[in-house]
């Protein structure tokens, strides 16, 4: 722990000089590389000292991230970590597969219904707590202010819709690192997965719904188009590319780690330009591998957990330096509110909602519903393109709340699958 | 999206490339010699780029820059973790002044004659020209060893005399970064000092991050974690220099050779995980310096027969030289400058940093007219190689001990 301290602490005054050292170049080149080796080096030691004082490693690398990010110390450039964008598709994408390899059928069929109600309950009680905070606060939210009554209506189910949503990247990354195993940790995970197929359509249909009402009509068969393209055709793709794996690992079998990640890194990046969701493509993948040959399934997770620290440090220490804290500043208030009634509606679902045969579902599941990350980004981002009248104020909200959660999130539901009883730390000190 | 899909495949078509199977000539020497030169990558790119076919525009290429930095960093960082000291001190005096006998004489004859036509045809002043002269000698002074490693591999050259011309071209490297150093003291800034200062700033950063490497590295068993800390450390000079417009192969090799000197038994373990990535890595280097070239440049292609013959001339006069210098000592073997006339890869490394970072027609040029005699000089190297090789049994029978 005091090496790693002492390592990071060498990295920080490294980084200070080469800042320092910025100052007197007139004209500096490309930051990309730059942050992606700083980000990954203070993200590895961050992850170190963080584990030594009994916190995730997520969330050394995303605090770390956050010091020598852009918004506080400045020790990295804005542009080279936007320019850092390519990772987090890779990294959504390989944390889905490993999730994908844990959805086996015997696992859908044991848990399946009871995890889609629940999840529905959670997300509609939620949803409904957030949708009447926001239109009750109209008068004062000055983007929700000028709107008519149904606009804001509209409006503040478009932005409920966004918060609803939960974040698998960081459950699946907090269970990787716990090596958690058991009923509630797969209870967790399907959770949060099958959420993210609940908001993707909510919000499909919320973004069809606030254009309506903003004059634009309500195309009900572009609607329902968009979200069957996302949803069945990520399915399809999914479905291909675990062909795909399944013949590169019985055929060739050589250097399957960076296979995967080239397979990807390109599936991202091509499911993103066709508008299909890299995470269902990728949890759809590996769901079919592990169903047809469980040995290959497990294959890709050892795999993954060879090849993965580097991008997990990375991806997340980046997440952490792209928060806007000044966001923070701006919208604090009214953001703080909506991330204290979400996690009270989410509480409050589990609490009374939760299967009763298992009493940890009904005291600790909350705890590892409360992160936020790649998705709500991504949806926030959405908000803001497809609104330019609004969506940029309603962007730096939710961001706003991304941060909040990304840093107490990662916390709690480490928290949840340590008092559950499932969690092996200590059999896997290296990762994620 | 088009880019990204082709890099992408031109990234797995590097992997195959660097499989063991097919760099062993025993298998194949026509597809050995062809992924060891790099020479298809090195076309491929030079077709695809914006001045041929144009999947990658301009615009792209900047995009790319932080890509290139990164190759640049680990071809520096390998070339710096290759310089031993135990090794570089066991080496007699002899085999240093024979290397720069043999590359001070191509650079010589290269640099000399064509400063002249740089001068005339560009304009620029004489300081800018002098740099760019230098690196067209310092390019020309290099050679590449892998015909005479694929040689003895395949016992078509005696061990010894294999060994010692690959032992060459090695030392031959360290006067292309020398002359490196001098081109962008003169061409990096408006003024020398200030130019000088860049290099020593390039050369202070990397071992910084070497020392720094080390220190990090030290303590680490999990392969995992030494390869996420290695990855990350040649990510970090090569950003840092690409980041504050300095020399990344300067900031990569010093950062290599510090890590090599102080790095102790964790440097075994860098070896082993950059070994895995390092050819890989040169070649989609070496596809993405393809892309930087432009095939329309008429001035280039009257300068590129002048490169070649003089610098065929001058590797034919300066091996002769080496040879008398260090014959014995090393067992060079007759007709040495016909060994040496394939290129290696830093010198496509140290045209396109010039060409980064001293941006211009006549930077430009430079690297057009070395990239375009890389490729025919990897062909005529192969053809020329054949006048070297002597039969293995008469080999034996003259060579002794390792060099």
């Amino acid at each position: 722990m005091r090496d790693a301290l002492l390592r990071l602490l060498l990295l920080l005054v490294l980084l200070a000089a080469i800042a320092r050292a910025q100052l007197w170049r007139v004209d500096t080149g490309t930051s990309v590389a730059l942050a992606a080796g700083a980000l990954l080096l203070c993200g590895l030691f961050a992850g170190k000292v963080a584990k030594g004082v009994g916190l995730p490693r997520l969330t050394g690398y995303l605090l770390v991230g956050v010091a020598v990010g852009p918004y506080a110390l400045g020790f990295i450039p804005g542009a080279g970590v936007k320019g850092l964008e390519l990772v987090k598709g890779l990294a959504v994408s390989l944390i889905a597969l490993v999730a994908g390899t844990e959805l086996q059928w015997g696992l859908i069929r044991r848990v399946g219904v009871k995890v889609a109600a629940l999840c529905c309950v959670v997300c509609g009680v939620t949803f409904l707590v957030i949708c009447g905070t926001l239109f009750a606060l109209k008068p004062w939210l000055p983007f929700l202010a000028p709107m008519t009554w149904g606009q804001a209506l509209a409006v503040s189910a478009l932005i409920s819709m966004v918060v609803v949503s939960f974040s698998p990247t960081v459950t699946i990354a907090i269970v990787q690192e716990t090596s958690a195993r058991g009923s509630f940790t797969e209870f967790l995970m399907a959770l949060v997965i099958i959420g993210d197929l609940v908001v993707m359509v909510g919000f499909a249909v919320a973004a069809g719904l606030t254009r309506a009402s903003f004059g634009g009509g309500l195309d009900v068969g572009g609607l329902l188009g968009g979200v069957g393209w996302e949803l069945f055709g990520s399915v399809v793709v999914g479905f291909v590319l675990a062909v795909c794996m399944l013949l590169y690992m019985k055929r060739v079998k050589r250097e399957l780690p960076l296979f995967l990640v080239g397979l990807c890194f390109a599936s991202a990046e091509a499911g993103a330009r066709l508008h299909l969701s890299p995470l269902l493509v990728s949890l759809a993948a590996g769901a079919l591998i592990v169903n047809l040959d469980q040995r290959e399934g497990e294959r890709i997770h050892h795999a993954i957990q060879r090849a993965g620290l580097p991008i997990f440090a990375l991806f997340f220490a980046a997440a952490g330096a792209g928060l806007k804290l000044d966001a923070l500043v701006t919208v604090g208030p009214a953001a703080l509110l909506l991330v204290m009634l979400r996690a009270v509606a989410i509480y409050g679902s589990c609490r009374y909602f939760a299967p009763a045969e298992d009493p940890r579902l009904r005291q600790y599941l909350w705890m590892g519903l409360i992160s936020q990350a790649g998705v709500t980004f991504g949806l926030a981002a959405l908000v803001s393109r497809t609104f330019p009248d609004f969506g940029p104020q309603v962007e730096v909200l939710i961001v706003a709340m991304i941060t909040t959660h990304e840093l107490i999130g990662p916390v709690l539901t480490r928290r949840a699958i340590q008092r559950s009883g499932e969690s092996h730390s200590d059999e896997a000190p290296h990762a994620a | 999206m088009q880019a990204l899909l082709v890099l992408l495949a031109i990234a797995a078509l590097s992997l195959l490339a660097s499989d063991r199977r097919v760099l062993d000539p025993g298998r194949s020497p026509a597809m050995a010699q062809l992924a060891a030169s790099g020479l298809l990558f090195l076309a491929l790119g030079a077709v695809m780029g914006p001045d041929a076919l144009g999947v990658f525009s301009n615009r792209d290429l900047t995009a790319l820059r932080p890509l290139l930095a990164l190759g640049l960093g680990v071809a520096g960082v390998t070339v710096g973790l290759n310089l031993e000291p135990r090794l570089l001190r066991l080496l007699p005096r002899t085999v240093y002044v024979a290397a720069l006998a043999h590359s001070g004489t191509a650079f010589l004859w290269v640099a000399l004659p064509l400063a002249g036509p740089l001068l005339l045809t560009t304009g620029l002043p004489a300081r800018a020209v002098v740099g760019a002269a230098a690196l067209l000698g310092a390019a020309a002074s290099l050679s590449s060893g892998h015909f005479a490693v694929l040689g003895y591999r395949s016992g078509r050259m005696e061990r010894r005399q294999g060994l010692s011309v690959a032992l060459l071209t090695m030392l031959d490297d360290l006067v292309g970064l020398g002359v490196l150093m001098v081109a962008l003291t003169f061409g990096a800034a408006s003024h020398p000092q200030e130019g000088l200062g860049l290099v020593a700033l390039a050369l202070l950063l990397g071992a910084v991050c070497g020392g720094l490497l080390a220190f990090l590295m030290h303590g680490l068993n999990d392969l995992g974690e030494v390869l996420a800390v290695l990855l990350g450390g040649v990510a970090l000079v090569s950003g840092a220099s690409a980041y504050l417009r300095v020399s990344t192969l300067l900031a990569g090799v010093a950062c290599g050779a510090t890590l090599m000197w102080v790095g102790g038994r964790a440097v075994n373990q860098a070896v082993r995980v950059l070994g895995r990535f390092e050819r890989p890595a040169y070649l989609l280097l070496i596809f993405l310096v393809g892309a930087h070239v432009h095939m329309r440049d008429v001035l280039a292609w009257a300068l590129l027969p002048a490169y070649l013959g003089l610098r065929f001339l001058g590797k034919v006069l300066g091996g002769a030289l080496a040879r008398r210098i260090a014959g014995l000592a090393l067992g060079l073997p007759p007709r040495l400058g016909y060994a040496l006339i394939a290129q290696g890869g830093l010198a496509l490394c140290l045209v396109v940093e010039y060409l980064v970072l001293v941006p211009g027609q006549l930077s430009q040029r430079v690297f057009d007219v070395v990239v375009a005699g890389a490729v025919i000089n990897e062909l005529l190297g192969n053809r020329a190689f054949q006048l070297v090789i002597t039969p293995p049994s008469q080999g034996r029978r003259d060579g002794g001990g390792m060099p």
